[in-house]
């Protein structure tokens, strides 16, 4: 029988997938990419609370997550495209991010 | 082994092995298709839980509109093997995997050790909650106002959406 | 159900409002082409008007639309500061060339203004993770764009991006932290969290995982050290108008979600389980810790960097990471002072930091510039608005009689009831060092010759007159506290709160 501790753990492994994914990664289409795993592993988590739980909130709240990202991947691209037709890059290092 | 327990293992492993895919290529397009693959496996992980609704929206919003959302944007910059960034190892980046690494350790060890409070025992009501019946019956009552905020939520997207990318192509 | 919705729907007048005047404004853009002039009247009109039914919510505590969001004078608090703010920027927006040069796509403009209002309506009443959430993302979304509206300069775009991927990040770990918040209750509603941790009590070390990891979100909104990283660029690279708009209102919205966040999820909400006004924690993890450290690291990292800053947009920016450190302090004694404080020092920061905003614009709209040196001789060149500007940058630091030291003045009060010496002390410094950058550009405006151009700078009635309308606020609240007080007092009632 799988516990929910294993379906657990394999959230929290694609959720750190994403998240080095975002830290890592300098092409900006990959790093939204990223973070789309990180809300896909979120799902993953509430689905498997929902489940074990029997309680359907969880469920609901994946529902709105979806939403959640797919506005933020709209925008997020369109962003991208507005500041490629600029710079002609998509390479978040160009844009130096953390300056002081 | 349970069919469930086939089918975790299974689906888990696809699901793994495409995350990294997608973070590691460095054509965008191939990360693209490794997540397709990855969205695949979660709908199938969401039916070993008896979340068929999710299921099935997970391949429709996820696999059928964000990622072709994405790959129309791949497309529409031409950003193929050519555009392929050089990608460099820095002590931020390094400092961010540890950090990462130490997060999933904790997290790992938390559930390893079961010194949390999770619900214990086997899906319960799984059946009866993850319908579309059901699912649609709480929307439409006690969820009705986010799903209204959501309309919102969408509209400002696409208004902002339109204004960042439509621009006189000069 | 239908009773419960209509019944709901009248005590959302306030929103509704916002989201008829959203529409219109979209609307009129298409149907006016030639008229521009429409959409920025509406969405005056609609603000004046949602302000209006915000005040008809005075004394009301309710919960509405099955337990979402709440009507509590908490949440009216916050709400009217956050429409007070919204209608300043449209009136701001009148005069600001930059957001006037992008003319033809001026509906839009106001339009996604109206909707991050809305954002922050929600977010101040928001009492359910998942409205929290919603609100967040609507909050995020609509600023992702506004900070990118002059897309033709490449700044405005990078600053998109960048507040974005931050943003997308934060959003990520805080969903994180509510899945395993409810794997641990069992419930969404902060009440019903509550509950759960007193009755049935959860695992420590998880619970501190997922308060974390929630606290990323929150401290992201309120550009808190280490999730500030965003600030400074995107202030640097957004429209002067939005800037302000984010530095005050967003940043309220932020404190509101999150002192209601912990304070009705991990404090005793049983009868008597306050014995004098100070609050009981529920379980082991102390919270207001975590909130005390990023408290240090926010005022001490923002004011240390703003003293190295040459472009005053930065500076400001820096400066305003470093009130949000200020503002924690009043979030970690867990008392109704402390909070009392933070809704006193919101009130006061509102008119003095979007008054240091404003004169930034309107030194940019004619002389093109917003680096320091170009304030050479501003009092000079122009007496009233220099004038003005050392008003708030002298409330900012927080010196009597302005406005500013009423705000750190029942702060520190607070932290002194409460035992916090440390801290008190920490902050206090602090305003030593934020003294050095402000006198810094008054020095520049006064004892320095202008470097090359002499000639007086002329600015129209209108625009003196808001100018005014904010200074007043900033002097009289200086010397005249006591409304201000009530009002803070009479607002920190939450709805299921004693």
């Amino acid at each position: 029988m799988i516990s929910v501790e294993q379906y657990l753990a394999l959230s929290a492994v694609m959720f750190v997938i994403g998240v080095v994914g975002v830290l890592v990664r300098r092409n900006a289409i990959i790093v939204f990419m990223s973070i789309e795993l990180m809300l896909n592993s979120v799902n993953l988590t509430l689905v498997a609370f929902s489940a074990y739980l029997g309680d359907v909130t969880g469920q609901m709240l994946v529902f709105f997550v979806m939403t959640v990202a797919a506005a933020e991947a709209a925008v997020g691209l369109a962003i991208i495209i507005a500041l490629y037709r600029i710079r002609q890059t998509v390479n978040i290092d160009d844009i130096n991010i953390l300056k002081w | 082994m349970t069919l469930q327990a086939v089918l975790f293992y299974l689906l888990a492993a696809v699901s793994i092995a495409s995350a990294i895919m997608v973070i590691t290529r460095r054509n965008p397009v191939t990360s693209a298709l490794f997540l397709v693959l990855n969205f695949f496996s979660l709908g199938g992980l969401y039916l070993t839980l008896h979340a068929q609704f999710i299921a099935v929206i997970q391949i429709l919003v996820y696999a059928g509109a964000i990622m072709v959302l994405f790959l129309f944007v791949i497309m529409l910059l031409n950003l193929g093997d050519s555009q392929s960034l050089r990608e460099v190892i820095s002590l931020r980046k390094l400092a961010g995997v540890g950090l990462s690494t130490a997060f999933l350790l904790e997290i790992i060890y938390i559930l390893g050790f079961r010194v949390s409070d999770f619900p214990a025992g086997e899906v319960t009501r799984g059946l009866e909650i993850g319908t579309v019946e059901y699912i649609g019956q709480k929307l439409f009552t006690d969820y009705l106002f986010p799903f209204e905020i959501t309309s919102i939520l969408l509209l400002a997207a696409i208004v902002g959406a339109v204004v960042m990318a439509k621009r006189k192509l000069d | 159900m239908v009773e419960q919705i209509l019944e709901s729907l009248s005590r959302f007048l306030p929103e509704t409002v916002l989201v008829g005047a959203l529409c219109l404004a979209i609307l009129s853009d298409l149907v006016f082409r030639q008229n521009r002039g429409i959409a920025p009247l509406i969405a005056l009109g609609g603000l004046f008007l949602s302000l209006y039914y915000v005040t008809e919510q005075a004394g009301v505590s309710q919960q509405i639309f099955s337990g979402m969001i709440v009507v509590d004078p908490f949440a009216v608090f916050f709400k009217f500061l956050i429409g007070v703010t919204a209608i300043l920027i449209v009136l701001f927006s009148f005069y600001s060339s930059e957001v006037q040069s992008t003319q033809k796509r001026i509906g839009e403009y106001f339009s996604l203004i109206l909707a991050l209002t809305l954002g922050m309506y929600l977010m101040a009443g928001a009492v359910n993770l998942l409205m929290m959430v919603l609100a967040i993302e609507l909050t995020s979304l609509t600023s992702y764009i506004l900070a990118g509206y002059t897309r033709e300069a490449p700044d405005s775009s990078e600053a998109s991006l960048k507040y974005m991927i931050y943003g997308a990040l934060s959003t990520g770990l805080m969903l994180y932290g509510i899945s395993i918040l409810y794997g641990l209750t069992g419930a969404t509603d902060i009440y019903g969290i509550n509950a759960s941790i007193a009755y049935n009590g959860v695992n420590e070390v998880t619970l501190l995982i997922a308060v974390i990891l929630i606290l990323v979100g929150f401290g992201y909104k309120i550009s808190a050290v280490p999730f500030h990283f965003w600030t400074p660029d995107v202030y640097e690279g957004a429209p002067v108008t939005i800037t302000a708009f984010l530095s005050v209102a967003s940043k309220a919205a932020g404190f509101a979600m999150m002192i209601r966040f912990f304070r009705v999820s991990f404090i005793d909400l049983t009868p008597g389980g306050f014995p004098d006004e100070m609050w009981v924690l529920l379980q082991g993890i102390e919270w207001n810790k975590i909130v005390a450290i990023i408290s240090v690291l926010t005022m001490t990292l923002g004011n240390l960097v703003a003293v190295w800053q040459d472009n005053l947009k930065r500076l400001l920016a820096y400066s305003s990471i470093a009130h949000a450190g200020y503002m924690l302090m009043g979030v970690v004694v867990l008392s109704n002072a402390g909070v009392a404080a933070v809704l006193i020092y919101f009130m006061v920061y509102l008119f003095m930091n979007l008054g240091a905003f404003y004169v930034v614009m309107l030194v940019a709209n004619k002389t093109g510039k917003e680096d320091i040196d170009s304030y050479k001789g501003l009092g000079y060149r122009s007496p009233i608005v220099a004038v003005s500007f050392v008003i708030f940058l002298i409330s900012l630091t927080g010196l009597p009689p302005t406005a500013g030291f009423i705000g750190k003045l029942y702060l520190f009060a607070a932290l002194f009831e409460a035992k916090w010496i440390w801290l008190a002390v920490v902050g206090a410094l602090n305003s030593v060092v934020s003294l050095y950058y402000y006198v810094r550009v008054l020095r520049n405006m006064f004892l320095r010759d202008p470097a090359e151009d002499k000639s007086p700078i002329e600015f129209s009635t209108a625009q003196i007159v808001v100018l005014i309308a904010l200074v007043i606020p900033t002097i009289l609240f200086g010397l005249y506290f006591a409304p201000l007080v009530d009002f803070a007092n009479a607002s920190i009632v939450m709805f299921g709160v004693r």
